[in-house]
Order: C-alpha cells, then sequence, then structure tokens
C-alpha cells in the first residue's frame, strides 16, 4: 500500500509505542539542539570582554573593563597586563577599586599615546600603593572605564560605575577624565551628581572645574593639573606679556578648553591695540580643514604689526597649531624674532612629523605650558612648591618597570607630562580614598572620600612627581607649578622654566589664601 | 490498497471497523492499532459456506491485509503436505496437525514493523520430542534435515545471533551427535534440545521456556520426563494422540503469548497475531480447531486471533456453536461462550453470496476496457445468484470474448484463460471443477436434470453404472448438503447455478448430445402419464418440461392453450413458468446435429416472426394458439439463465399478457399484473413473480 511521507511517520513510528517514545525523545533533543544553535547563530555577539559592549549602532567597546583587556589596542597589552596582574593579586574585601575613565577606543595615535602613558602612571601609582605604603589600608584595584573616543556612549558607563560603587567592587572614585569634551563634561557632571569622586588628570578646561564663575557644579572633583586661566597666568608671568607686545589668535567658537585659554589669553593684553584673530577649524579639531589658508592670512597680519611686537598668543588645538607654525615659517618677516605661547596643547606637537621643523629655525620659538616635565625639577630646583625627590620616587619606580614585578609596562615616554600626570591623579585619589578610611575600617564610605579634597593642602599634600598638589576649596591645585616648554627644532620639547600661576612658587605651608 | 473484495465490508470495513479488525485489533493494510471487541476472549470465527463463495479469497485477503503489520500464518488444510507424512518419515512420528502446526510457526515467526522475529522454543521442544520417536532407523542425514528445520523455529534472527554462528546448525549437530549415539536414542535427543536453550546465553525468556514442559501431567517437575511423555503419547496414536497434539497446540500459544508478555514487546507489538486456516473440514483443521476451543474452554486463555474457513453449513463437533451471517457481525458480533458447551467459543459466520450492486462492480472492474452490454451484470447475477466465483470468472470470460459472444452460454462455453501459464478451458468445465466434487461430477452432471430420488433413479438407472445405486444417490444427495449446496423441493442439484453449469455440461458431452437427449427422454418416459390422476397435473408439467428442453414445443403450447380457458389463473402462471424454465439448446435435428447455427430462434417466435408458417391444429382458436405459443416462447427467452433478456421480447410479453388479461375476466387482474412484473423482473435479472405468490419457487 502506498503511503505518503506522513503515513508512514503515523504507522511505523507514531503507532508503534517504543518507537514513539523514543521518536519523541529524539524530536526533543533535536528541538533543543536547533533552539540553542539558532540563538547562538542569531544572537549578535556585542560583548567585548567583561563588562565592556558595543552599544547598538557603535563599533565602540564601551563600558568598565575589569579584565586585562586591550581594547583592541597591542600598544596598551602590557600595560593592562600588568594592572590585571596587580588586581589578581588582591585578596577579596581586601581592596577598593578606582577606575581610569579615557578615551580608550580613540584610534589616533597621539591620542592613543597620550592614553598608553596615563594608564602607565596610574599602574605605577597603584603598584606604589599597594606595594609601598606600610600596609596603609585600604588596597587599590585598578579598572578601565571608557566611555567612547569622544566620550558619547558615558550614560551607559556612568550607569555601570555607580553599580560597581554598591557591588563588591566597591568602586571609591574615578580617575584620568582625558581630554575636555562635551560628553566627558557631561560625565562628570553625573558621577559627581551621584556623589562619585572624580580626580581630573590632563583636564585644564575652566568650565571642567568647580570655582569657575563662583560656582561648584561638579561636587567631589578634583583636578592635579592647573586651568587655562592659571596655565595662562603662568605663562603671561614668564613672558611678562604686555597688551602693546602681543597678538591673539583664537579658535572661534571653540571648544572649553579653546575658550578659557583665550578669555584668559584676553584678560592679559586687555587694551592691545591689534585686534584678536580669530580661526574656525572643523567639528572634528583633529581634521585638517581649510584653516591652513586663514594661518597664511594671519601671518602677514603678523608681519604687519609693530617691530616691538614678538608674542603671539595662541588659543586652539594642536592640529590647527602645527598649521599655524607651519604657516609662520613661510612668513615674509622672517627676520623679526616672533615667540608663540600657547597652552599644554602644544605637547602634542614633539614627533609630530607634519609640522614644518625648519620654521622653528627661522626666529621663531614655540612656547608652550607642560601638564609636567621630567627635568623640571632637575633643572630648576625650587625650594618650595615640589622637588626632585619627589620626581625621584616616579623615576626610581620606573627603572624597575621593565621587568617582573612591576612589569613589563611597555615602551615609557615622560615628556609628553602625561605619564607624571596620571601617576600624580591615581596618588591624589589613593590619598583622598586612604584619608577617609577610619580608623581599624578598611573600605571608606563613598561621600566621604569626595569630602577630602578641601583637606589637601598644607602638611597634608600630595607631593607629586608634577609638582605639589594644595587644592583649594573648589578641588582646584593652588599655584601648581606649571613647567614652560620649548619645542626644538628636532621635534622634542626643551625644559625652560618653572613658571608659577601666582608668580612664584607657593608658601612652604602650601595654604591658597581664602 | 491492493485488490478490494467485494461485498465483504463486513469483514474488512475499518470506519466503522468490520469483524477482522475488532479481533486482530489492528486496521487491515495499515500499522494504526484499532480498538478490539473482545478484550478477554476472542471467539474463534468460522466462515462456513458452499464452495466458491470466497472463502479462500477472504483468507489470503486477510493475510495480505495484516502481512507484515502484525504475525500471520494461512495454511491451506487440503494442502499436499497435510495429507500424508513425508517419504521415509513413519507415520507414527508425523501427523497433519504437528505439521500444521510447524508450518504455521513457521510463518508467524517473521517479523514485522516494529518488532522482530517471535520464537518458538516450547513448540521447538515438544516437535523434536515427537520427531525424534521416528528416528529408530533414520541416517543421520535425515534426522539432522527434520532437527534442522524444527531447530528453526527458535532463530531470534538477531545480528549477535548471527554474529554467533546459527545457533540451529550448532544444536542440530549436537542433538544428531546424541541421537545417533549409545544410549537411549529419544531420550538423549530430548536432553540435547533441552540443554541447548536452558544453557542459551541469550536470555531469560529461554530458561523460561526450558522449564515450560515440567508442567505436563505426571512429569513431575521434570521437563525432560514431560517431553518423553508427549513423545511417548503421541507414538500411541489414538486418543493418546490427540492429546498430544493438544499440548503442542497448547504449546504454540504459549510462545506466542511469551512474545507478547512483558513491557518492551507492549511497546513493540500492535493488535494480535493471526492465524488463518483454510478448508478446515478437513485434517489438521479440526483437530487445531477443537485444541484451541478445548483450552479456551478449560480457561488457559490465548491472545491470538483464528479465522478458519469451512466447506459447508458445519460439523457436528460445533454443534453448539454460535451462529451468525455476515452482515450481523458487520459492527457487533455479539459473541458470548456458554460456559457448558465447549464448541460455543467457535463464532460460525455464514459468508452471504454477492448483491446485484457487487456483481454490477465486479463485471465493471473485469471490463474496464472492453464496452459489456448493460444488461450482462444482471444476467450475470441472475445465472450465479451472487457466486463470486461464477461472477469472477464470467466476468473474466466477457473481458476476453466480447464483444464476440452474444449470451452467456457462450461465454461460459468459451475457452478462457485464467493464469498466463495454464491451458485455455471452457469457463463452465473450470467453474465446475471448483464448485463440485471433482470425485462425482459424472453422476451429478445426469443427475442434474432429476427432480427428486425417483427421477434420479430412473437417470441413473438409463445413464450410470449398475453399481451406482439408489443408496449412492441418497449418499450423494447428503454429500451436497455437507457441501452447503440448498435443499430445494423439485431440483436434485438445489443450486440453480451449478445446476445450469451441470446440464451444460451434460449437453456437450458428446458431440451429438446423446446424453443430454437421452437423460431428457429418460425423464419424458418417466413422467408419462399413468392411471394415478391425482399427480398428473404435476407430472405434465415436469414431462411438456423436458420435451421443451429436447425442442418440441408443441405438447406445450397445446397444453397451455387448453388449460388457459379452464385452470385457475395462478396455477397456469406457475404452469407457464415452469414449463418454459427448460434449458434451450439451439435446434437439432433428429441425429442431434445442429441444423440453424447458433441462433436464439425463441426470439422470432415469441416476436411473432413464424406465425405466418405456422398452422394452427384444426378446431381451436388459431389466434389463442398464436398468442400462447408466443408469449412460451418469451417466458422461455426471457427466463433461460444463459441468455440475455431482449428488451423487445419483454415488451411483447407485456402486450400478450395484456391480451390475455383481457380474455379471462375472472383472472383479469393478476393477468395484468404480471404484465407489468414479469418484463420488470425479466430485464432487472430477477425470476419471474407470480403477484402476491409467497411461493417463488419454479415448481
Amino acid at each position: 500500500m502506498a503511503r505518503g511521507p506522513g503515513g508512514w511517520l503515523r504507522e511505523s513510528v507514531w503507532e508503534i509505542p517504543l518507537r514513539r517514545y523514543l521518536a519523541l525523545l529524539l524530536g526533543l533533543a533535536l528541538v533543543t539542539g536547533l533552539f540553542f544553535t539558532v540563538r547562538a547563530l542569531a544572537h549578535d555577539d556585542r560583548s567585548c570582554a567583561p563588562g565592556v559592549v558595543r552599544p547598538e549602532n557603535s563599533e565602540e567597546c564601551v563600558g568598565v573593563a575589569t579584565t586585562a583587556y586591550d581594547f583592541g589596542h597591542p600598544q596598551l597589552r602590557d600595560a593592562v597586563q600588568a594592572i590585571d596582574r596587580e588586581n589578581d593579586r588582591l585578596r577579596p574585601g581586601s581592596y577598593v577599586t578606582v577606575a581610569l575613565m579615557l578615551p580608550y577606543t580613540a584610534t589616533t595615535p597621539s591620542t592613543l599615546s597620550d592614553i598608553q602613558h596615563e594608564l602607565q602612571g596610574a599602574y605605577l601609582a597603584q603598584y606604589e600603593a599597594n606595594h609601598s605604603s606600610n600596609g596603609q589600608s585600604p588596597a587599590i584595584r585598578l579598572v578601565l572605564a571608557s566611555p567612547g573616543a569622544t566620550g558619547a556612549h558615558w550614560v551607559r558607563m556612568v550607569d555601570q560605575l555607580e553599580r560597581m560603587t554598591k557591588s563588591a567592587d566597591r568602586l571609591r572614585a574615578v580617575a584620568g577624565v582625558g581630554m575636555s569634551t562635551d560628553g566627558n563634561k557631561a560625565a562628570v557632571q553625573e558621577l559627581t551628581g551621584r556623589g562619585i569622586p572624580v580626580v581630573g588628570s590632563s583636564i585644564t578646561a575652566d568650565d571642567l572645574a568647580n570655582g569657575h564663575q563662583g560656582k561648584d557644579p561638579f561636587p567631589g572633583l578634583a583636578r592635579v593639573s592647573p586651568t587655562n586661566t592659571d596655565e595662562a597666568r603662568a605663562l603671561a608671568s614668564f613672558a611678562k606679556v604686555t597688551a602693546g607686545k602681543a597678538l591673539l589668535v583664537y579658535d572661534k567658537p571653540g571648544d572649553p578648553y579653546t575658550r578659557t585659554l583665550q578669555m584668559s589669553f584676553a584678560k592679559l593684553i586687555k587694551g592691545s591695540p591689534y585686534e584678536p584673530q580669530p580661526f574656525t577649524p572643523p567639528a572634528d579639531r583633529s581634521q585638517e580643514g581649510t584653516t591652513a589658508n586663514t594661518f597664511r592670512q594671519i601671518t602677514h597680519l603678523v608681519c604687519d604689526t609693530s617691530p616691538e611686537t614678538d608674542t603671539i598668543l595662541f588659543a586652539g588645538r594642536h592640529t590647527q597649531l602645527r598649521q599655524f607654525i607651519n604657516a609662520l615659517g613661510g612668513r615674509g618677516c622672517q627676520e623679526r624674532k616672533f615667540t608663540l605661547l600657547t597652552g599644554d596643547e602644544g605637547s602634542y606637537l614633539t614627533g609630530e612629523k607634519d609640522l614644518d621643523r625648519s620654521a622653528l629655525e627661522h626666529n621663531l620659538s614655540v612656547r608652550y605650558t607642560a601638564l609636567a616635565h621630567p627635568d623640571a625639577w632637575v633643572k630648576d630646583p625650587a625650594r618650595t612648591g615640589g622637588s626632585a625627590e619627589d620626581a625621584r620616587v616616579l623615576t626610581d619606580l620606573l627603572a624597575k618597570s621593565g621587568r617582573a614585578p612591576v612589569g613589563p609596562i611597555g615602551s615609557v615616554g615622560l615628556e609628553d607630562g602625561q605619564l607624571i600626570i596620571a601617576y600624580d591623579a591615581m596618588r591624589l585619589a589613593v590619598h583622598g580614598i586612604r584619608e577617609a578610611t577610619a580608623e581599624g575600617r578598611v573600605v571608606p564610605p563613598l561621600a566621604d572620600v569626595g569630602l577630602q579634597w578641601p583637606q589637601v593642602k598644607g602638611s597634608l599634600r600630595v607631593s607629586g612627581a608634577s609638582g605639589w598638589i594644595c587644592l583649594d576649596v573648589h578641588g582646584n591645585p593652588y599655584d601648581k607649578a606649571v613647567p614652560i616648554v620649548e619645542l626644538t627644532p628636532e621635534g622634542r620639547s626643551r625644559f625652560v622654566k618653572i613658571a608659577w600661576p601666582e608668580g612664584k612658587a607657593p608658601g612652604k605651608e602650601c595654604l591658597p589664601p581664602s | 490498497m491492493g485488490r478490494r473484495l467485494h461485498g465483504r465490508g463486513a469483514l474488512f470495513d475499518t470506519d466503522p471497523a468490520g469483524l477482522a479488525p475488532r479481533l486482530v485489533g489492528l486496521r487491515p493494510h495499515q500499522h494504526r492499532a484499532h480498538q478490539v471487541e473482545h478484550a478477554q476472549e476472542l471467539p474463534f470465527v468460522v466462515l462456513t459456506g458452499g464452495r466458491g463463495l470466497g472463502k479462500s479469497a477472504v483468507l489470503v485477503e486477510l493475510r495480505d491485509a495484516y502481512q507484515g503489520h502484525t504475525p500471520v500464518a494461512l495454511i491451506d488444510c487440503e494442502d499436499a503436505q497435510f495429507a500424508a507424512p513425508p517419504s521415509g518419515r513413519p507415520a507414527e512420528a508425523w501427523s497433519p496437525v504437528a505439521q500444521a502446526l510447524l508450518v504455521i510457526a513457521e510463518q508467524l515467526a517473521e517479523p514485522v514493523t516494529g518488532a522482530g522475529r517471535i520464537q518458538f522454543p516450547r513448540l521447538m521442544s515438544g516437535l523434536v520430542a515427537v520427531a525424534a520417536g521416528g528416528w529408530g532407523d533414520a541416517d543421520s542425514e535425515r534426522i539432522r534435515r527434520e532437527v534442522e528445520r524444527i531447530l528453526l523455529l527458535n532463530e531470534s534472527g538477531s545480528w549477535i545471533a548471527h554474529f554467533a554462528g546459527r545457533w540451529a546448525g550448532r544444536v542440530a549437530a549436537n542433538v544428531v551427535a546424541a541421537a545417533t549415539g549409545t544410549g537411549a536414542l529419544v531420550s538423549s535427543a530430548i536432553e540435547a534440545t533441552l540443554e541447548s536453550i536452558s544453557d542459551s546465553f541469550v536470555h531469560r525468556r529461554h530458561q523460561k521456556a526450558a522449564t515450560w514442559w515440567r508442567d505436563h501431567p505426571n512429569a513431575g517437575g521434570n521437563a525432560r520426563r514431560g517431553l518423553m511423555l508427549l513423545s511417548g503419547h503421541f507414538r500411541a496414536e489414538g486418543s493418546s494422540r490427540e492429546h498430544a497434539e493438544r499440548y503442542l497446540v497448547r504449546a504454540l500459544l504459549a510462545d506466542l503469548a511469551e512474545a507478547y508478555a512483558g513491557m518492551l514487546p507492549r511497546m513493540q507489538r500492535l493488535g494480535r497475531p493471526l492465524v488463518l486456516l483454510d478448508n478446515s473440514q478437513t485434517a489438521p483443521g479440526p483437530g487445531l480447531t477443537d485444541a484451541v476451543l478445548r483450552d479456551r474452554a478449560d480457561g488457559i486463555a490465548d491472545r491470538v486471533a483464528f479465522i478458519a474457513a469451512l466447506r459447508g453449513d458445519s460439523r457436528p463437533a460445533l454443534r453448539n456453536a454460535v451462529r451468525r451471517t455476515l452482515p450481523e457481525v458487520a459492527r457487533r458480533s455479539e459473541w458470548a461462550p456458554d460456559p457448558a458447551a465447549w464448541s460455543s467459543r467457535a463464532l460460525l459466520v455464514s459468508l452471504p453470496r454477492l448483491g446485484p450492486d457487487d456483481t454490477l462492480h465486479l463485471v465493471g472492474a473485469a471490463c474496464a476496457g472492453t464496452p459489456a452490454p448493460a444488461r450482462l451484470p444482471p444476467a450475470t447475477h441472475r445465472l450465479t445468484g451472487g457466486n463470486p466465483l461464477g461472477i469472477t470468472l464470467l466476468a473474466e470470460a466477457a473481458a476476453q470474448h466480447l464483444p464476440g459472444a452474444a449470451s452467456l452460454g457462450e461465454l461460459l462455453v468459451a475457452d478462457v484463460r485464467l493464469h498466463a501459464e495454464r491451458d485455455r478451458t471452457p469457463a463452465y468445465l473450470e467453474l465446475l471443477d471448483r464448485l463440485v466434487p471433482a470425485e462425482h461430477l459424472d453422476e451429478l452432471t445426469v443427475l442434474a436434470a432429476a427432480h427428486d430420488h425417483d427421477s434420479a433413479c430412473a437417470l441413473a438407472a438409463a445413464l450410470l453404472p449398475d453399481d451406482f445405486g439408489p443408496a449412492d444417490i441418497r449418499s450423494l444427495q447428503t454429500r451436497l448438503r455437507q457441501e452447503g449446496l440448498p435443499a430445494v423441493p423439485g431440483r436434485f442439484v438445489g443450486d440453480p447455478f451449478v445446476r445450469t453449469l451441470l446440464l451444460l455440461r451434460l449437453h456437450h458431452r458428446d458431440p451429438d448430445h446423446t446424453q443430454w437427449r437421452t437423460a431428457h427422454e429418460t425423464l419424458v418416459e418417466h413422467y408419462a402419464p399413468t392411471c394415478d390422476e391425482t399427480d398428473a397435473p404435476a407430472r405434465a408439467r415436469c414431462r411438456l418440461h423436458h420435451q421443451l428442453a429436447l425442442g418440441t414445443t408443441d405438447p406445450a403450447v397445446d397444453h397451455l392453450r387448453d388449460t388457459f380457458p379452464t385452470l385457475d389463473t395462478r396455477t397456469w402462471l406457475r404452469s407457464l413458468r415452469f414449463i418454459a424454465s427448460a434449458p434451450y439448446f439451439h435446434a437439432h435435428d433428429d441425429q442431434g446435429r445442429d441444423f440453424d447455427g447458433q441462433d436464439d430462434r425463441r426470439a422470432a417466435v415469441a416476436l411473432g416472426g413464424t406465425d405466418a408458417a405456422t398452422r394452427p391444429p384444426d378446431g381451436v382458436d388459431p389466434a389463442l394458439h398464436l398468442r400462447i405459443r408466443r408469449l412460451l416462447h418469451a417466458v422461455w427467452q426471457l427466463t433461460d439463465p444463459l441468455a440475455l433478456p431482449d428488451p423487445t421480447v419483454c415488451h411483447r410479453l407485456r402486450f400478450e399478457l395484456e391480451q390475455l388479461s383481457n380474455l379471462r375476466p375472472a383472472g383479469n387482474a393478476l393477468l395484468w399484473r404480471a404484465s407489468r412484473d414479469w418484463p420488470e423482473d425479466a430485464l432487472a435479472g430477477r425470476p419471474l413473480r407470480i403477484p402476491d405468490d409467497d411461493e417463488d419457487g419454479e415448481a
């Protein structure tokens, strides 16, 4: 009798109980297998590492990495592995966590180099805190918080960090922050708004600080870098800039960094006979854009100034700075000597291949404020505000970092100051945490950490490798040493002098005036 | 679904279920379980009926419907292998029942969908013990051949067994060695067989089987002793052998029960095993049937569905069996055994003849490629009376000879080829071969013309050898009754179809039809007028009937014409019908040779074509004479089972009866209604009914 497949199934399988039950078992196993296979195939694995995922519509890995995850950059691998080794060593319950918030997913080589150096600095501070502080508790665990290259995915990261404050991670501070972008500013605002202390490392923008225009929008934020205003003031005190001798070139509309620098410069040269010269770069300031033409026109104006004018104040980002220097190299009045002063963006030009280095050989010197400089305390020994001994703690650690147990941590570079400033930021965070830890307790309450910042002064100051860190009531460093460096024709930075925002080094007691 | 049997839906239907699915628990031709009707004890179904009613066809269809789905065995008890022991085998160690059990078990062992082979260790041990009784002077080769066939009943057919070498071969060697060695032969063979199953590493079931024979009466808990007793009883013959055979049947049923017991078999096997016994009136049929029925009556239950076919109505042993017709058991058999009578556990189901619709379907199916006349199916049904074999064969003959043949008579006489490898034979001989006991065919051929015992004696005296006397005639009558042929008053052979075939044979027996003529002349003589006037009308009718068969029509016309005004109309119509039921063969000259070809001249006479050439006797009403003549020929043609009813003749018959009704005011109503009914009946293939007459016989 002809039977279809349905009939066969009915009569040769279903009707015979033994075969029916075996077939049901087999079918169940197949369905289960199929379910898991389909789920595995259909599932878009958007995770990068534990705690780190790629959000919808984005290929960036964002979140908080608690393992040795290098965000796809082999350059960072040694440093993250060193941090992971140190984290793994910690006994559960004995530590608190500090997150290092940086744009790990950035791709530009100069930014990556900064991140690598900041990682190294933070790690060295962690290592020092866990190994060379007479068994002070708690121990410090370091995790990497990534808000994306521009900080766009800060909401996810902030939520994750907040959860970590309540979990066994016991997150007590966020260090780093990186560039002064709008996303990062919002992230800091949210973090501090939720009571998580933040220690800014390389941020210099005035409006990413408390005390600006008398307001404290970021309660619990401490910084180790001077504000743009302080940098400008230090520059001014170094170069004796007066209104009649300087011309201001600025980024319009600018970002928080350039705007505060521009305002600080403008204040210095109030009443200048020369109108400040604006330029408008692309929104992403790492792009070339058409500003090179603008700068060529500005060089004519520069040459048109009166002979006593020898200073150009530049309020802009490093790409535009490079274009301006290249333009100045081709200026008409080569015989006139000019000094270009700018903020810490100048540090990016060391090792910059597109820079026309010959420009620096024709009566043009480029000087800028650095966040820190390895030669600062060696070449300019000051009695107060910082010391070579303080700096040597770090250099000794660096000497050991090439091999176990400290290293390896990858190739080290100190000239951009990022390593030093991250090291200091981390030390400040550790200082705050340990100061907030009550006697006999291991873990400080989260709220108490941020309350320590106003007390960091006098004998409770942090003697950082970049100089003394004495915080005012707003959490900003008081009279922080500002190394002035000069860009050499070889593309390196040469330490010139330490300048002080207040015009001189702070007193021994290092107490901000009220 | 292959071949479908017509008119047997009561057995094979699935929705609602017929008898077979209710017994077996499986739908025919499907591997789908069905609710069984008798869950506790099921009836031993015996299909009864005469030859040609399709009993064998039903059994074959049952086997085809269930083969591969549940274990099925079909044996024909008339098969030669059950008639006598194979050469070289002594009768004391062989019986039809033992042989049948071996064949049945061999067929039941075959694997089915979802389950593997069935093993028969109990039956195997018993059969070896029985066979060993005949090995006294046998050579080892014969012993090995016999024992190996029996031992194959215990092959599991699994790949493990295959891997370990054929079990039967190894055990056979042991048994042969034991039987041909020194010491008691039977005992050694039994010992070797029992060891082979009790030592078997295969499974627990064998261990259980090895101990089954312990329960044999007087075995004393010793299986070997039980088998020795069995062997002894079997050799003793008579009722002892019957006793031994009952145990062998019981062993088969126990092995089958074992195959269906337990968790795993229940999850693998659907329905019940089915054993089909054809021709169970012959040994080993009665032995098997009675053994199963007696065991069931003794409370030794089994779950095997038995369906046997029995020629005739019953056997004396089954006198208490429950009787049903097939249509009665179509939905429910309503069977319940009577605890006091063991034979009440049998359910006799008589197979009915096929209906006109089934005939139409059968003829239609066979003549799918040939245009068959629309009158053929009803005429076929009228001739065969619904006999399935007759319908099938006639349909086959029609398929082979249409449109050449003009009547059923020609179809029956024509040669048909039923199998490609067989010669062509006339259809009527093929039918008689299967419908009539071969050993009595010649006698019956002659006696078919007889009406009762006396006329049969007259015929036998005239045409049969001298040693065939009245006693033989009576025994032949009894034999026909046993075969299931109906007893009809006024007919020596009660079945009209068989009778027609026999008369056909009588006619064609010799080229000049001498026997045919002699038979009818003898009967004309036998019914010659006597002094005794009491049964003169009946004798006259018989005489005229046979004269008509000889082609002499005038006395019949005269008789009917003369009695028309005087006789009661109803009686007159009966006379007309009876006289006209004479067999018709085209006219012959005095030497019996054909003289006007194959034509049927009755129609021409009935339609008045010969009226001009006919001179009515003087002194009679010529119109009435011719009308009666036409009427007789019309009825003769229309009631001839071998001819196709002619619609024109029907029309004429109606007219003639109408006219006659005008002549007889007293019988007006009856004649008028006959004028309406008879043409209709003739065309539909029914016997002509006399209105308001309960008696539909032909007398």
